[in-house]
């Protein structure tokens, strides 16, 4: 058995080495773009089991980042949905004999914790400016802005070692009761790594939620300074 | 451990890619969908709305036509009890004046039968009457009879004024005595000697016998009848009875 640490280079395009993770990640792509494309093409007022069911699954996206945003979810939906559903894939792939989860290797969640770390300072700026963006450091004061420019950082890092940690630990634990006992004992383990692939999928996303939420609505201009704003515009120039 | 950061960045592509691929296949669609549902439901419901406003007017029209309805069935009813009432009264007073006719008609028929009923009593009463006299003239002598009757002629011709008996049988005009049965020659001496008295001068007389008279002796003249007869009287009763009924 490999370390789960280690990456398994299948191939090379030119200098780039195309690991396993990697082609898992581009065959989970494809099957989920060709699902969606197939049950979404042929959409109907009067839904089926299917349809239904995928509306729900938006519902429930829709109203968590509502409830956790106090905003309109669409400009977060692709996002927020897109990390739950591809972590949730991802961790799930165990299951398939011979394939090892894309998020059990550090590279990946790295890659997913970054794209969070990204994502965070676009919206941010794109709600409140880049003004916006770097106010949200110094709230509630500005003693606060080395702490929370470290806090920026290691709560990515922790998104990145909580999924690691618990996927990968999942795998390590299924690898070793399989190599020490026999071939169906680790069923219920293989059952629980399906329960704490759902349930990290979901908080990935919850939290990359929270942090995006939490940026967004510290970098806007408190009440006071938008009355000082206000009434500086409608007095006008003396 | 080490990281591989080509495999780190061609998976922070991939997601990248994943998210524009999944936007684009799934969750658009599917908020497309649920957008065009929600209008549809909202076009319903607006729908259902206007039918519900509708039906609502509908339903006022509805409750408008039945009261008109009731109204005009009330007036009708009400030109229909006018109708009838004056048809009502109609008929009464057409029944009225039919019942009053037939009264009339009723009072004539029972006026004309009680007339001929009365006629047909009188006509008995004076056949019994006649036949009573036949019966009591019977047992009565003839001649005593004729001289009670020739007395009363001079009687009733003494009532006479004095110039109507005077031109009884003046100037030679010819008097008749009637008498019910045949007198002979002295009671016709008699009767034209106590003439003569009465109307003072000699009578030119002449006898006839008509047996209708009953009993009783009259004298005829050409402008005056003396009745003396029970024929006579019994006509006179008859005319004061019927006289007496009109009254």
């Amino acid at each position: 058995m490999n370390s789960p640490l280690a990456t398994q280079t299948l191939f090379h395009i030119g200098p780039v080495p195309i690991t396993e993770q990697v082609a898992l990640t581009w065959v989970l792509m494809v099957v989920l773009s060709a699902c969606c494309w197939a049950v979404t093409r042929r959409m109907s007022l009067t839904p089926s089991r299917l349809q239904a069911f995928l509306e729900l699954v938006v519902e429930t996206v829709d109203g968590q980042i509502r409830e956790t945003m106090q905003a309109e979810p669409a400009p977060y939906r692709a996002f927020i949905g897109t990390l739950f559903v591809f972590i949730l894939f991802a961790n799930w792939t165990s299951l398939v004999p011979g394939a090892e989860p894309p998020t059990a290797h550090v590279e990946t969640d790295a890659a997913l914790a970054l794209l969070v770390f990204l994502a965070v300072i676009h919206f941010s700026v794109r709600a409140n400016g880049v003004s916006g963006y770097l106010r949200s450091f110094a709230s509630p004061s500005l003693l606060m802005v080395p702490l929370n420019f470290v806090e920026s950082i290691t709560r990515i890092f922790s998104l990145l070692v909580r999924l690691f940690g618990n996927v990968m630990s999942g795998v390590f634990v299924v690898g070793i009761v399989l190599s020490l006992a026999g071939f169906l004992v680790p069923i219920p383990l293989m059952a629980l790594d399906l329960l704490t692939g759902g349930v990290q999928a979901y908080i990935f996303a919850v939290l990359a939620t929270v942090f995006i939420a939490g940026t967004v609505s510290e970098g806007r201009p408190a009440a006071s300074d938008n009355a000082a704003s206000s009434n500086e515009t409608e007095r006008g120039p003396q | 451990m080490t990281i591989d950061w080509w495999t780190l960045a061609i998976q922070a592509i991939n997601v990248l890619i994943l998210i524009w691929l999944l936007a684009r296949f799934l969750w658009r669609p599917l908020e497309a969908s649920i957008e065009a549902r929600r209008k549809a439901a909202e076009a319903t419901l607006k729908e259902a709305e206007a039918m519900r406003a509708e039906a609502a007017a509908g339903l006022a029209e509805i409750d408008a036509t039945r009261a008109r309805f009731a109204e005009e069935r009330a007036a009708g009813l009400a030109e229909a009890k006018m109708a009838a009432e004056a048809l009502r009264t109609d008929i009464l007073s057409k029944a009225a004046e039919e019942a009053e006719a037939q009264k009339a008609l009723a009072r004539t028929a029972l006026a004309r039968e009680a007339e001929e009923t009365r006629a047909a009593w009188a006509k008995a009463a004076a056949q019994l009457a006649v036949d009573i006299a036949r019966k009591l003239l019977a047992h009565l002598d003839e001649r005593a009879l004729r001289e009670a009757f020739l007395g009363s002629l001079t009687r009733e011709l003494a009532q006479l004024p004095e110039a109507a008996r005077r031109s009884l049988g003046a100037n030679g005009a010819a008097l008749t005595a009637v008498s019910a049965t045949p007198l002979d020659s002295t009671e016709k001496e008699r009767c034209r000697a106590l003439l003569g008295e009465a109307i003072g001068h000699p009578p030119h007389l002449a006898f006839a016998t008509d047996p209708g008279l009953i009993a009783g002796l009259e004298l005829k003249g050409p402008h005056v009848i003396v009745a003396n007869s029970w024929r006579a009287d019994l006509e006179t009763i008859r005319a004061e009875i019927g006289h007496d009924r009109s009254r």
